[in-house]
């Protein structure tokens, strides 16, 4: 067993990526963000046709092992400008999954000069009693910008501007609140692994689109043809009030959480053996993530070419796919570790 | 740095809507209060229920009648009702929220220090069939601070205040939202009036006064008892009105830079809104007429009943999204507020009576 610790979590990363705004399909300004985080410590830097981000690290020395592709997503679920009234207002839609509930009397920042807005609402004192317990339909909420006019709109906006969450980043004792902590966390235990010359060669994916279907990580998974595949999350914990732990899973603060199965995937068993033994040895606390859940980039590339053996590790985080996410900087830490110690237990145990 | 008595109408709405205060806890923003007025009134003394009151004299022959302007310096809130297993806080409203606009969000719990938390939401990927179809009644709500439950027990006793935080949002043509304007706008046309009539005194005592527990229960505190201790022979209260949203019917809300708008109805004398109106057009200024027919909802309900009964009115602030965290409102109204009614103020005549001796 090495002495290593693994490179350390780059919280500076964290903050970076999670304040900037890349909602699926306009991933840009977070692209730019990983490339200026790690393109000095890459042997080649790549963008492929859908956008994705692909870097290639060599491996250390002479040591052999397999291809690993390491595949976080850069998108982030927000809304999308999808009509300017003649009154000014901007009328929009859903990108990705979200609770209409959270949407109504938030702020966000639409486009690229993040041109800030309200989703507006009726205050209860002047809607009828039967609709002050409706929730509003989507295609009743609009976004004030100020604006009196869709000429004055139209100066600053444009339909097919993305909107998201105005959260910005801030650390309360060990946990850290953010938007778009879904993925990237994971974006940020990526660009942090990557730091560091791995014992096995690494092809390292940001993908986009997860949120519209995980679109991204398919042509990308073609590209890089790896031997395996660990896609790193930022997941839900489901934790709430009057809930017991085993029906909150994976908790905050209790280690990288790691899946058996979701709607996308079944995760490769000898790969997840792997995983879970490389992090009893490293005594790097793990949860299982309750299976059924969700749906990740693994389930994707696990499809790709003649099939890819595919796991996921995560970070547990609460309240994803809101305004302000949680996580616990410590799990963060121990997933670096994780994902460091299992590329070195696959010079010796792969396949 | 900026000289306090510099500060735009922007800045002032900006630096009042920010401070805390929800009601029964309004000494920090007092505090704050106390020193805006003090740049223009005569003097400025905080009453024995905490509300802050600035005396402008006037010019006329003592004794002088005098007229109360009031706006309310409390905020709508919520207290700490309890901390449950986990360290999640479950609240209590001060004042009516929109449940339906506060999944999600963050706010500061008002701890010695204050602390940050957000009303958890549960992610789509683990909601039930349905789950997001039913609004959630702030009973169900509940406020996760992420830290441990053993720090939160600390530092959060029960009955801690929690205010929504959202720092001010510039939008376009100037418009401002924010969590209270309503009714720190009132506050700021206080201010300008002030400033106003410090040039241009009237002949009347002016007494401008930040009320404190307006949202709370069904009688206005701090307007009632300043009333009953400063006798006015005139009362005018300065809140926010519904402004115009897509979906309204019309006649119920007032278009955002059309103006202040006036109450009419029981709660306000005829006299005192003819006196307004005859103002605003020697001003050349729109005003929009407001029907109150169930009365005004304002610290005016208040200062009309107090005493022999005092002659009112209310000057709106058009403001939208009320009783969320983005109350909007546009600079141009609250300025105009503050030049109608300092107007109105310094015209009116030293023998001016509501009351009538018919023989």
């Amino acid at each position: 067993m090495s002495r290593d610790a693994g490179p350390p979590f780059e919280e500076r990363f964290l903050e970076t990526f999670s304040n900037a705004v890349g909602v699926s399909g306009g991933e840009e300004t977070v692209r730019a963000a990983v490339v200026e985080a790690i393109q000095d410590h890459v042997d080649s830097l790549e963008v492929d046709a859908m956008g994705s981000l692909v870097a290639r690290i060599a491996a250390t020395g002479r040591r052999r092992g397999p291809h690993v592709m390491l595949c976080a997503h850069m998108d982030e679920v927000g809304v999308m400008v999808t009509g300017i009234e003649s009154d000014g207002r901007l009328r929009f839609r859903k990108v990705g999954g979200i609770d209409s509930r959270i949407l109504v009397g938030q702020v966000f920042r639409i486009g690229k000069n993040g041109l800030r807005g309200v989703a507006g609402t009726l205050p209860p004192h002047l809607i009828s009693r039967a609709d002050r317990d409706k929730v509003a339909a989507i295609e009743d909420l609009y976004l004030d910008i100020g604006a009196k006019s869709r000429e004055e709109a139209q100066g600053r906006v444009a339909v097919g501007d993305y909107a998201t969450f105005d959260t910005t980043y801030e650390r309360w004792g060990d946990t850290r609140k953010g938007k778009a902590f879904d993925d990237r966390a994971g974006c940020a235990v990526l660009a942090s692994v990557v730091l560091r010359r791995p014992p096995v060669p690494v092809t390292a994916v940001w993908s986009v689109q997860e949120e519209v279907g995980l679109r991204g990580a398919a042509g990308a998974a073609r590209r890089v043809a790896p031997d395996l595949a660990v896609v790193l999350e930022g997941t839900a914990s489901g934790e709430a009030p009057g809930l017991a732990p085993e029906e909150s899973a994976p908790l905050m603060g209790a280690g990288p959480a790691l899946t058996v199965q979701d709607r996308s995937l079944m995760a490769d068993a000898r790969l997840v053996d792997l995983i879970e033994r490389t992090a009893r040895r490293r005594k790097i606390p793990t949860q299982w993530k309750r299976p059924g859940v969700g749906g990740t980039d693994a389930g994707r590339i696990a499809l790709s070419g003649a099939g890819v053996p595919a796991a996921v590790i995560s970070v547990p985080c609460r309240y994803i796919h809101a305004p302000a996410a949680y996580l616990d900087i410590r799990d963060a830490r121990r997933t670096v570790a994780l994902v460091w110690h299992l590329l070195h237990s696959l010079t010796k145990e792969w396949p | 740095m900026l000289r306090a008595d510099e500060r735009s109408t922007t800045e002032w709405l900006q630096h009042l809507s920010a401070l805390p205060g929800t009601p029964g806890h309004e000494r920090a923003a007092a505090r704050e209060v106390e020193k805006a007025f003090s740049l223009y009134a005569d003097r400025v003394e905080r009453d024995r229920v905490g509300n802050v009151r600035a005396w402008i004299d006037g010019v006329g022959a003592p004794p002088r009648p005098r007229a109360l302007l009031a706006a309310h310096m409390d905020r709508i809130g919520f207290l700490v009702k309890a901390v449950e297993p986990g360290g999640y806080l479950r609240l209590t409203e001060l004042g009516g929220f929109d449940p339906r606009t506060l999944l999600g969000k963050e706010v500061v719990i008002h701890s010695k220090p204050p602390i940050a938390a957000v009303f958890g939401t549960r992610p789509p990927h683990l909601q039930k069939p349905g789950e997001s179809e039913r609004v959630l009644p702030v009973e169900e709500l509940y406020l996760d601070s992420g830290r441990p439950e053993r720090e939160v027990r600390r530092k959060v006793p029960v009955g801690t205040p929690v205010t929504l935080r959202q720092p001010p949002v510039s939008l376009l043509g100037g418009r401002i939202a924010a969590p209270a304007m309503d009714d720190r706008a009132g506050l700021v046309v206080l201010l300008r009036t002030l400033e106003t009539l410090r040039q241009n005194r009237p002949a009347w005592d002016v007494i401008a006064v930040a009320t404190v527990e307006e949202e709370f229960a069904a009688v206005c505190l701090g307007a009632k008892t300043a009333t009953e201790s400063l006798d006015p022979q005139l009362g005018i209260a300065i809140d926010v009105s519904h402004g115009d949203m897509p979906g309204a019917r019309e006649g119920e809300t007032v278009p955002l830079g059309g103006g202040p708008s006036l109450c009419v109805g029981g709660n306000i004398h005829p006299k005192v809104v003819e006196g307004l109106r005859s103002s605003a057009r020697a001003l050349g200024m729109t005003v929009q007429i407001e029907g109150c027919p169930m009365g005004s909802s304002t610290d005016a309900m208040d200062i009309q009943i107090a005493r022999e009964g005092v002659p009112t009115a209310v000057i709106g602030i058009p403001c939208r999204y009320m009783h969320t965290g983005i109350e909007t409102v546009e600079p141009r109204d609250v300025d105009h507020c503050a030049h109608l009614l300092a107007h109105y103020l310094g015209a009116l005549p030293e023998e001016w009576r509501a009351t009538e001796v018919l023989k």
